[in-house]
């Protein structure tokens, strides 16, 4: 068992989902009830990770954060980072990916709320902060619980993303799908079986909870 | 209506993103009904008085405070205005039970004096405390309105607004709740304004009625003299006046104050029934087409020869017995298009057999003439 690459997705998909949860809050919030044109093309971008291969995904990031690119070089020369093929680039790269399992069920959850209940908490003198926490967030909560762990849980097992921007550097940017493929190359399947069933039963746990959880939850309308 | 300062004063304008324009205003304890079919702007007007729409133009003081004024571009959000809105389905939130609702409309005082103040309404609109541990899902249509009332209360309103409020009660609760508006009416002295498609319902809660219509107010009045008086067949039709027929306008009469109206038959040639003597009210050319009206009131059957100029020779063509009424339709011997419609309770139901014979006699001076078109 690779404790060490455990531990570094534990780490990314934690990192992952503080830095995606308040911005992906905020863009499915605005998309569950702005209407303008071209937003279509807002939501096709949002979904696009979703879609695209891993590869051509990872590709595209490689290229436009690498050093040699406008991004990378203004990133190592003014903040003295760099992009690739490390924790940090991995860390981005997790955030983009991830974008549509933040956005998507989160706009649905919101999409769900009557308009009208904004409209009443502010008739009953809510500002739109008090009206958010008190009213939208504990009616949208089992929606946006799912998206939190399938985020988590999809970070845990990425592997062609992760693979084209960290490549497979042991306490920096192995991850535990890595090593895991790691592992089959060696012909330690023993330790690959471990691992895989981990993630398996770690993926399964956490989404059953997460739909035993919203099922609770949800309030009935 | 007096122009007290206490008093909801309302002129607005707009246009976008759907025109709406009037000018009424609502003393205190005054229910006024905002009447009209559906699309006719009245939920508008509502969401405009309650801040949640902003007007292009005009003005809305209550209790001389102003809410909108679009020459200083004053507008103030309905977080403060102190406004009461019951939504038309009620928009309580599903999460919280009864008390939390309540409650949610008074973050300003500390938690615990939030739930007494909320139960004191809650108990105030008649809701049981196991009522009040619930949440909407768990209760009824009437209960859930109860609460939605309660919540409206709760913020001190300077003005409450109700949206339909008994289009989603049935009949049995709706009594109920005619009460409580009652008792609200009398307790708040606040103005109230009420939006509904009912006619009857408005007639009978409010004290002045605003009949809107494509954005438009056609008519504003207290009830009866608006049924009594529809300033044009738009408004008859809204009202859902029966009683309503054509004419020609032939000019004053020999009476001062009085005007000729030949009374026609639209469907046999505009065949002229009679001439009868109308109060004129001078609005009218002569030789116009006229549509007039005449209250329910002012139509009694008889069980004798029409004799009289105001009496006229029928037959009755339906009669349906509903509990404690009748309502008789009967027929102009001689004039096919015309029919009256009565409703008829005690001794004169016995009158009304299917082709009986009967006389009709119009009281003439509760008929109102109007205009064809024009607003």
């Amino acid at each position: 068992m690779d404790w060490q690459a455990l531990l570094l997705s534990v780490k990314l998909a934690s990192a992952t989902l503080l830095c995606l949860l308040p911005p992906g809050l905020w863009l499915g919030r605005w998309l569950s009830r702005s209407e303008f044109a071209g937003k279509a093309w807002v939501e096709a971008l949002v979904v696009l990770p979703l879609v695209l291969p891993p590869t051509v995904l990872g590709y595209y990031l490689l290229v436009s954060l690498g050093g040699a690119s406008p991004l990378g070089r203004w990133a190592a020369e003014s903040l003295d980072v760099r992009l690739t093929f490390n924790f940090t680039g991995l860390l981005l790269a997790s955030i983009i990916f991830n974008v549509p399992f933040i956005v998507q069920p989160v706009q649905r959850a919101f999409e769900a709320i009557p308009r009208n209940l904004a409209e009443a908490a502010a008739v009953s003198g809510l500002s739109s902060w008090q009206t958010f926490w008190r009213v939208e967030m504990p009616l949208a909560w089992p929606g946006v619980l799912s998206a939190m762990v399938l985020t988590f849980v999809h970070t845990l097992g990425e592997f062609g993303v992760v693979l084209m921007i960290g490549g497979s550097i042991p306490g920096e940017t192995k991850t535990i799908a890595i090593s895991i493929y790691d592992r089959v190359q060696a012909f330690d399947l023993a330790s690959a079986d471990r691992m895989a069933l981990l993630l398996l039963t770690l993926s399964l746990g956490a989404v059953a909870a997460s739909f035993f959880a919203s099922s609770r939850l949800m309030v009935k309308r | 209506m007096t122009r007290d300062a206490d008093a909801l004063m309302v002129d607005i304008e707009q246009h976008r993103p759907m025109a709406v324009s009037g000018a009424f205003s609502c003393e205190r304890g005054r229910v006024l009904a905002l009447v009209g079919p559906s699309g006719a702007g009245k939920t508008s007007m509502l969401r405009i008085l309650a801040g949640l729409m902003r007007p292009e133009r005009g003005r809305i003081t209550v209790g001389g405070e102003t809410w909108f004024d679009g020459d200083t571009s004053t507008f103030l959000p309905p977080q403060r205005r102190h406004v009461g809105l019951v939504f038309q389905n009620y928009a309580l939130m599903p999460h919280l039970t009864a008390i939390d609702n309540v409650a949610l409309s008074l973050l300003h005082l500390p938690r615990l004096a939030r739930i007494v103040k909320a139960r004191q309404w809650l108990d105030h609109v008649r809701l049981t405390p196991s009522q009040q541990a619930r949440r909407p899902a768990a209760l009824s249509g009437g209960e859930q309105q109860r609460v939605a009332v309660a919540r409206a209360l709760a913020r001190e309103p300077k003005l409450l607004l109700l949206d339909e409020p008994f289009s989603a009660v049935d009949q049995m609760n709706r009594q109920g709740l005619y009460q409580l508006l009652a008792d609200l009416r009398r307790e708040l002295a606040i103005p109230i304004v009420l939006v509904t498609h009912d006619m009857n319902e408005a007639s009978l809660l409010a004290d002045w009625l605003v009949v809107m219509d494509a954005g438009q107010v056609l008519q504003q009045g207290p009830p009866a003299a608006i049924h009594r008086a529809p300033r044009n067949a738009r408004v008859a039709d809204l009202l859902g006046i029966q009683n309503r027929f054509h004419g020609v306008w032939d000019g004053p009469a020999r009476d001062a104050g009085f005007g000729l109206l030949r009374w026609t038959d639209a469907s046999v040639g505009a065949a002229t029934v009679r001439t009868i003597s109308v109060r004129d009210k001078r609005r009218i050319d002569a030789g116009q087409q006229v549509t007039w009206v005449i209250n329910g009131d002012g139509i009694t059957l008889l069980n004798q020869p029409a004799q009289r100029d105001d009496e006229f020779a029928a037959v009755v063509t339906e009669a349906r017995h509903l509990g404690e009424v009748t309502l008789a339709t009967v027929g102009l011997i001689g004039y096919s298009g015309v029919r009256l419609h009565v409703t008829l309770t005690g001794a004169q139901r016995a009158l009304v057999a299917v082709d009986a014979s009967v006389t009709v006699r119009l009281d003439l001076s509760l008929a109102h003439v109007m205009p064809l078109r024009n607003r």
